[in-house]
This record gives structure tokens, C-alpha cells and sequence, in this order.
């Protein structure tokens, strides 16, 4: 009697696959294997964003995109992710004295953000200058979008975080940064926005990069050891994709089949 | 409850949920326990609107107790048209369990809210303009080859390209069908596994982020 529902059963060997590499590399790296993990240029430049609006006397802007809510399988975790790095954006800013503002239009995520800033200000021994309004809700796409491109011309940031899951605010945001002579850090998973950010921003995290980007601030070898099995993962996927076509090539659909199981 | 035992009740609340969500999804049966936390999720994240119409009140307000240069008087009309629009829709629920029918909801939403989306989005074309016009200039070998596809895309796309020459559209559709595909499929699948990778860390709460902590911390 089959228990898997159909066609689901090769992602559910994958999944799992992929469970036993995340957690075997993760383990070899507590135990002190090495994991190299080469330096993301975006994250080694959000000090030097951050230290740009510290000479120039001028706010930080953070933003993760409204391309969904906590709850969707996709931008969800891209919004998760992106709260991650506004940690260290956070701490990198209360180091400095430098003004932090995040313009937030997922609701279900301000709590996580709050409680983000106010840990990363505590953490550097500066909890009093963390405030709830530095956080900026604003719901819906074009009064967002209306709010940070005023909040543009008004306070002129130096450094614009623009990181999460975005959809077209991305080209907007982006280009309105660049007329107001703004540093930018880009990211995101979503395919559609990504050649928009690379062409506004001067550094981006492309794809995986964005949930990698932890690694590069604290190697952290939980996060180094998932990297480790997520590489096994994509040459075991890339030695498929090659069998599959070469198996095409000789009319023997098998693996299709196996994958459609 | 103490900060520790209060993390390890997060821990645990995330990985039940995330194992429930899992079996729903691989495995046949009858889940109505998964389907139940789908309807919470829903009433928690309009809770969450609920508190982010607070606070973005209470912030308006300061705005406007501080007289902050430059936006009180925006603070103002947003308080106002806030009031309007919830007044409004909550007499058109009251009346008929729908807020568009009441005529005043349905016309602040309807002409300005709607016309003023769409101007928004309409200037996005100049925004992408402007942003091809950055990334098209040949600074090297890459924006160079980057030029020449956009240019054969853009004259596919525009008529014009056919009768300048009648191969422009093939190999500008070659570009689109198949030039770039694979590279996107590939962002595809390594956003994928950096997502599942988050996943696994957040199930075993090992992804502090995803706990509000912080990096270093």
C-alpha cells in the first residue's frame, strides 16, 4: 500500500539526502573539522557601508522587499534571512553611532525585527539607544514604496540595505538610491528581481549567497557544514541532470521515470 | 520563564509544527491538524496587522507631537484618511458583511488609492530604463556581451527589429528561450537548497537569526 503521495516520493528522497549531508557536515564541523567558505563581498562591505554614513553624518536604510509574508514557502524565508543579517547590520550600526532605519511592511515580521535590533544593541552594551522607531511599518506595495522614496529625498541615507524578497519596488528603490548618490547592498532569491538589484547595487547576494551570509560574518560551523552539504548536493543533482541527458539521447526514460515516482 | 527554557519552547513549538507540515506534504492521509495551524497562521499574521496599524499610528502621531520637519503634515493626512477608510469600511461590514459597499470606502479605494498604484507603477519603466541604461555601458568583456544580448532582446521585443534585419527576433528569442535559462534554472535550484539548508537549521534551532538573536552574540 503506498503511503507517499505520488510524485513526491524522489523530492522526499532528496529532502532527506539532503538532511543526512546538512547534519553529518555539521557535526565534523563542531568536532573542528575545517570548512573553507570563501569571504561574500557584500557582507565584508556592510562595515565599510556603515562607516560611509558615519563620516558623512547620515542615516542607514534597511529594508527586506514585500514580496510576501512570513508564511510563504518562498519569501518567507528570504525575509527570515534577511532579519539575519539585519542583526549584524544592527550591531555594525550601534558600533558606530550610526542612525538605523528599517522599513518593515511584512507585519507578522515586526516582532522578530524588534526583537532582532533591540538584542544587537544590547549585545554591543547600548540598549538605550535602540528604539522601536527605527522600525517603519508601512503595509501594502505602492504606500511602501511611496514612504521609502520620500524617506529618500528627505533624509538622504548614506548606505541602503536592500535585502529580502522583493518584487518590482526592487528596480524603483534601487534606481532612486542611485540618484541620491546612496552605497547599496542588494539581495535576493527571487529570480525576477535579481538582474535589477545587480544593476543598482554595488554588491549583491545572489540566491543561496543570501542564506549563506551568515557564514561569512560568524563561521559558524553549523552554517559552514550545511554549505558543505549543500555542494555535495548540487554535484549529485548536476551528475543526474548529465545521466538524464545522456539517457535521452538514447531514448531510455528510466530516470525520468525514477524521478517522477 | 526563564530566557533559556523560553528559547527551548520556541525550539520545540517550530520543530512540531515544521514535522507536521512535513508529513502533510509527502504522505497520504487525512491532515486536519495541518490545516488547523494554516488557519492559525492566518489569524496570527491579521493579529500582526492589527498591531502594525498600532504602531503605525502611535508613530504618525509622535510625527505629529514633535512637529517633525518635513512629514508631520503628511502624519496628519494619514491619521485622517486612516480614520475615513476604517470608519467607512466598518459601516459597508456593518450594512452588508462587505466594506465596498459602502459608496465612500469603495471611491477612496476605487479612484485614488487604485490610480495612484498604478501612476506608481507605471514609472517603474523609467526606473528599469535607467537602470538598463547603468548596466548596459561595455566597462568590460561582460557588460559588453551583456550589451549585445540586451540590444537583440530589445529589438526583438520592438518590431522595429524584424525589418531592420529578419534574424534579429531568432537569435533574440534564442536568448530568451534558451540563452538564459539555464543560468536562471541554476539560481533556481541553489536558492532552493540554500533555503532548505535554513530550514534544516531553523528545525534544530541552530539558525539564530531565525530566533532574533544575533550574529556574534
Amino acid at each position: 500500500m503506498a503511503i507517499i503521495i505520488s510524485g513526491r516520493g524522489m523530492a522526499l528522497v532528496i529532502l532527506v539526502l539532503s538532511y543526512i549531508l546538512f547534519y553529518v557536515f555539521m557535526y565534523l564541523g563542531r568536532k573542528g573539522r575545517e570548512i573553507p567558505v570563501r569571504t561574500l563581498p557584500p557582507m565584508a562591505a556592510i562595515p565599510e557601508g556603515i562607516g560611509r554614513a558615519a563620516e558623512m553624518g547620515r542615516p542607514v536604510m534597511f529594508t527586506p522587499g514585500i514580496a510576501g509574508d512570513l508564511n510563504d514557502p518562498t519569501q518567507g524565508p528570504q525575509v527570515l534571512a534577511a532579519i539575519s543579517i539585519l542583526g549584524y547590520i544592527a550591531r555594525e550600526c550601534a558600533k558606530t553611532g550610526v542612525k538605523l532605519d528599517v522599513f518593515m511592511p511584512i507585519p507578522t515580521a515586526l516582532p522578530l525585527t524588534e526583537e532582532t535590533l533591540r538584542t544587537a544593541y544590547m549585545a554591543e552594551g547600548k540598549p538605550e539607544e535602540f528604539s522601536p522607531d527605527m522600525i517603519h511599518f508601512i503595509a501594502e506595495q505602492s504606500p511602501y514604496l511611496t514612504a521609502v522614496l520620500g524617506y529618500f529625498q528627505r533624509e538622504r541615507p548614506a548606505t541602503n540595505f536592500l535585502i529580502g524578497g522583493f518584487y518590482y519596488e526592487s528596480v524603483v528603490m534601487g534606481e532612486a538610491g542611485n540618484a541620491i548618490g546612496a552605497f547599496q547592498i542588494g539581495g535576493t532569491a527571487n529570480i525576477h528581481q535579481m538582474p535589477f538589484l545587480v544593476a543598482t547595487c554595488d554588491y549583491m547576494l545572489l540566491a543561496e549567497e543570501l542564506y549563506a551570509a551568515g557564514a561569512s560574518i560568524s563561521k559558524d560551523p553549523d552554517i559552514l557544514g550545511c554549505l558543505r552539504g549543500e555542494d555535495i548536493m548540487k554535484f549529485i543533482l548536476v551528475a543526474l541532470m548529465i545521466i538524464g541527458f545522456l539517457l535521452g539521447l538514447a531514448r531510455v526514460d528510466a530516470l525520468i521515470k525514477a524521478l517522477g515516482w | 520563564m526563564s530566557e533559556v527554557l523560553r528559547r527551548e519552547v520556541v525550539y520545540l513549538v517550530t520543530a512540531i509544527i515544521t514535522i507536521i507540515m512535513f508529513v502533510e506534504f509527502f504522505f497520504i492521509g487525512t491532515w486536519s491538524v495541518a490545516e488547523e495551524l494554516r488557519t492559525w497562521a492566518i489569524i496570527i499574521a491579521n493579529i500582526a496587522l492589527g498591531l502594525g496599524a498600532v504602531r503605525l499610528l502611535a508613530e504618525h502621531v509622535r510625527n505629529i507631537q514633535r512637529r517633525r520637519a518635513g512629514v508631520w503634515s503628511f502624519s496628519i493626512w494619514l491619521i485622517i484618511l486612516f480614520v475615513v477608510m476604517f470608519l467607512s469600511g466598518l459601516a459597508g461590514y456593518a450594512a452588508k458583511h462587505d466594506p465596498s459597499s459602502n459608496p465612500v470606502y469603495n471611491w477612496l479605494f476605487k479612484w485614488p488609492y487604485t490610480s495612484l498604484g498604478q501612476t506608481l507603477y507605471a514609472i517603474t519603466g523609467f526606473y528599469i530604463f535607467s537602470a538598463a541604461y547603468r548596466a548596459f555601458r561595455a566597462r568590460n568583456i561582460d557588460a559588453a556581451l551583456l550589451l549585445i544580448a540586451g540590444c537583440f532582446v530589445i529589438l526583438t521585443n520592438a518590431t522595429v527589429g524584424e525589418v531592420i534585419w529578419s534574424g534579429i527576433p531568432v537569435i533574440g528569442r534564442w536568448f530568451l528561450d534558451y540563452g538564459q535559462v539555464p543560468g536562471m534554472r541554476c539560481f533556481l535550484i541553489v536558492a532552493a537548497f540554500g533555503m532548505l539548508a535554513y530550514g534544516f537549521r531553523a528545525l534544530l534551532g541552530r539558525e539564530r537569526g531565525f530566533y532574533g538573536e544575533v550574529a556574534g552574540e
